[in-house]
């Protein structure tokens, strides 16, 4: 029989354990540490702090983390407000809905970078096809993405395209675990179909919505390929998010400074999910 | 003056008749229990009185007013749900006064009657917990002061004692007996416990197949069963019931006797058989005998009654106990 104190249980850790700390917690730790560096790839020199003094007077660090903060928020938001209604309509028994499904889930399997071509092209200010037809009815369309005002939002634009299909499916299981009682309850007093939305769904779905927006959110904070596909952070750097500054610095060889920034944005990222894991826990219901 | 008027009603899913020409008048005031198996339409039947679901035909009248094509909302009834349905993310006072705040009632008017519903259930204590917070009974209790605070001319229960453990839905089944006296309101009631049927109502409606089988209070159906469905289903441990030689012998098509109406003798008797199984319930010992024709007679016998498995003992039925269909 085996006692309780017997390290022959942890030798089945072992295999998971070897790979977490190859894959996750050496680079984990190496990061912080080439941080603290001066790192051409090649050999390393402490710095101390220096990186993150460095990084964080970067000329275009608050624009970087304005447009980051926006870019994160407005897709997550949308994202879970869209995926919502979505979801309520791809549940509500309507015409060829299994097909409908595939349709809204199709762009999360598509390359980002073969987005980000597509909708370059698509989005061209004078032989784009949006632009094209637009002009077709006699509409001047915009520099979706060569007007410094609008770039960052016709990527936001893309990346909801994009996206919208995860946070749909998400709540469509989401909605398929609330019982039918409660909307025949419901119906029993009187509730109209908005009444039932927001006073039985939305409540009821919240773990798919703390699901949704988790994972939108961080995602949205750490977003690059999308941003560098269509735009580069340009024009100039008026779609420029942390995660491209970060890249930039990368392309110019400053690894260890690069790194610093990375961890910053790891930091950012915690400071907004941790403290919104926590409230969204504490308002938990059991369905 | 009839509550529930039922004409003609029928239910189809497709080419599928679940409920098949239903006719039933159930009087004000009445605690009516629609009883049946699993399938027989009972929980279908009261949803289409409630308006969840629509009848494929027929008319439904409750207290003088065609409701067959309205809303639930407005045919003037509660439900109170197997499942209870009680919203996990409000309090025991938001979820009784969910209907009135639907409504858009004042505030101060849904305080007042969700304390007054509250103190009738003995929940006043309770009104700002969250359901999974409460007990079964307790959650059985906030699912009838949801229903209760809407005032409604009929309450329908779909099942409600199900999830509960034996003890409670004794107590629950006297608690909603007393409701029931005290609201004098119009209740129908779904189950499949046959002793529910009998514990509560003042007319039984027993269902089989998506017909009515025997309408009736509950001593009526006991005594009087109209059918061997009927027979089988009331009265526990059920009615024994014999084909063929048997039944041919009393000139009928099925025989029945009840295991109460079985007097045990180890001298002498109609049928002698050998025990196979006792089950001994205090007051009350219940004999299992094989009979080579009869294959099996269950007895009721006092819990004192001395008996052994492998005893060969004699059954006698009652005289004037004796039921003969067909």
């Amino acid at each position: 029989m085996v006692t309780q104190k017997s390290p022959y249980p942890y030798w089945f850790v072992l295999p998971a354990a070897i790979v977490f700390t190859v894959l996750f917690l050496v680079p984990t730790f190496a990061s912080f540490w080439f941080s603290l560096t001066r790192w051409d790839l090649f050999s390393t020199q402490f710095i101390g702090l220096e990186n993150y003094a460095q990084f964080l007077r970067e000329p275009f660090l608050i624009q970087g983390t304005i447009n980051t903060l926006i870019f994160a928020f407005a897709t997550s938001a949308t994202k879970t407000v869209i995926g919502l209604l979505l979801a309520v309509l791809l549940t509500s028994g309507i015409w060829a809905q299994g097909f409908l499904r595939t349709v809204v889930f199709f762009p999360v399997l598509v390359s980002t970078i073969g987005i980000g071509i597509t909708f370059a092209a698509l989005m061209h200010p004078t032989n784009g096809v949006i632009n094209v037809a637009l002009a077709s009815i006699g509409l001047p369309g915009p520099g979706w993405l060569t007007d410094p005002v609008l770039a960052l939002y016709s990527v936001i634009i893309v990346d909801l395209w994009k996206g919208v299909g995860l946070a749909t499916l998400i709540y469509i299981a989401g909605l398929a675990t609330i019982s039918q009682d409660y909307y025949e309850a419901a119906r029993m007093d009187g509730a109209t179909r908005t009444q039932m939305f927001f006073r039985v769904t939305v409540p009821l779905v919240r773990p798919a919505t703390v699901t949704v927006v988790t994972l939108s959110l961080i995602g949205g904070l750490r977003s690059f390929d999308l941003i560098w596909a269509m735009t580069r952070g340009g024009p100039g750097f008026s779609s420029d998010v942390l995660a491209s500054v970060i890249y930039k610095q990368y392309q110019a060889g400053f690894y260890g400074l690069s790194t610093a920034g990375n961890v910053i944005l790891f930091a950012l990222i915690g400071l907004i999910i941790l403290p919104l894991t926590v409230w969204f826990n504490r308002r938990e219901v059991d369905l | 003056m009839t509550s529930v008027v039922l004409k003609d009603i029928r239910k189809s899913f497709g080419s599928l008749e679940v409920i098949k020409a239903i006719d039933l008048e159930v009087e004000k005031g009445e605690f009516c229990v629609f009883v049946g198996p699993s399938g027989c339409g009972k929980s279908t039947l009261l949803r289409m009185i409630s308006g969840l679901e629509t009848s494929t035909s027929g008319q439904i009248v409750i207290d003088g007013e065609d409701v067959t094509h309205a809303e639930p909302s407005k045919r003037g009834i509660a439900m109170v749900f197997q499942s209870y349905a009680l919203y996990p993310h409000l309090t025991v006072r938001e979820n009784i006064g969910f209907g009135l705040s639907l409504a858009g009632r004042p505030k101060s008017e849904i305080a007042t009657k969700v304390e007054k519903t509250a103190e009738s259930l003995q929940l006043a204590h309770l009104l700002d917990r969250k359901p999974k917070a409460l007990s079964g009974g307790q959650r059985q209790r906030v699912a009838i002061g949801r229903a209760i605070i809407r005032n409604p001319k009929v309450f329908l229960f779909d099942e409600p004692l199900s999830n509960l453990d034996a003890a409670l839905r004794s107590q629950m089944r006297m608690e909603l007996t007393d409701l029931h006296a005290k609201l004098g309101a119009t209740m129908i009631y779904v189950t499949h416990d046959q002793v529910e049927a009998m514990t509560m109502a003042n007319k039984i409606v027993v269902l089989n197949a998506g017909r009515i089988e025997q309408v009736g209070s509950p001593m009526e159906l006991y005594n009087n069963p109209v059918s061997p469905f009927v027979a089988g289903f009331i009265g526990s441990p059920k009615m024994n019931l014999y084909e063929g030689e048997v039944a041919a012998a009393e000139r009928c098509g099925t025989y029945g006797i009840r295991p109460e109406h079985l007097i045990l003798s180890k001298s002498g008797g109609k049928w002698r058989g050998q025990v196979r199984h006792i089950e001994r319930l205090g007051a009350d010992t219940v004999v299992y005998l094989d009979h080579p024709e009869l294959k099996q007679i269950v007895a009721r016998a006092p819990g004192d009654f001395e008996v052994a498995s492998g005893d060969e003992i004699y059954a006698m039925p009652m005289s004037g106990k004796e039921h003969r269909f067909g």
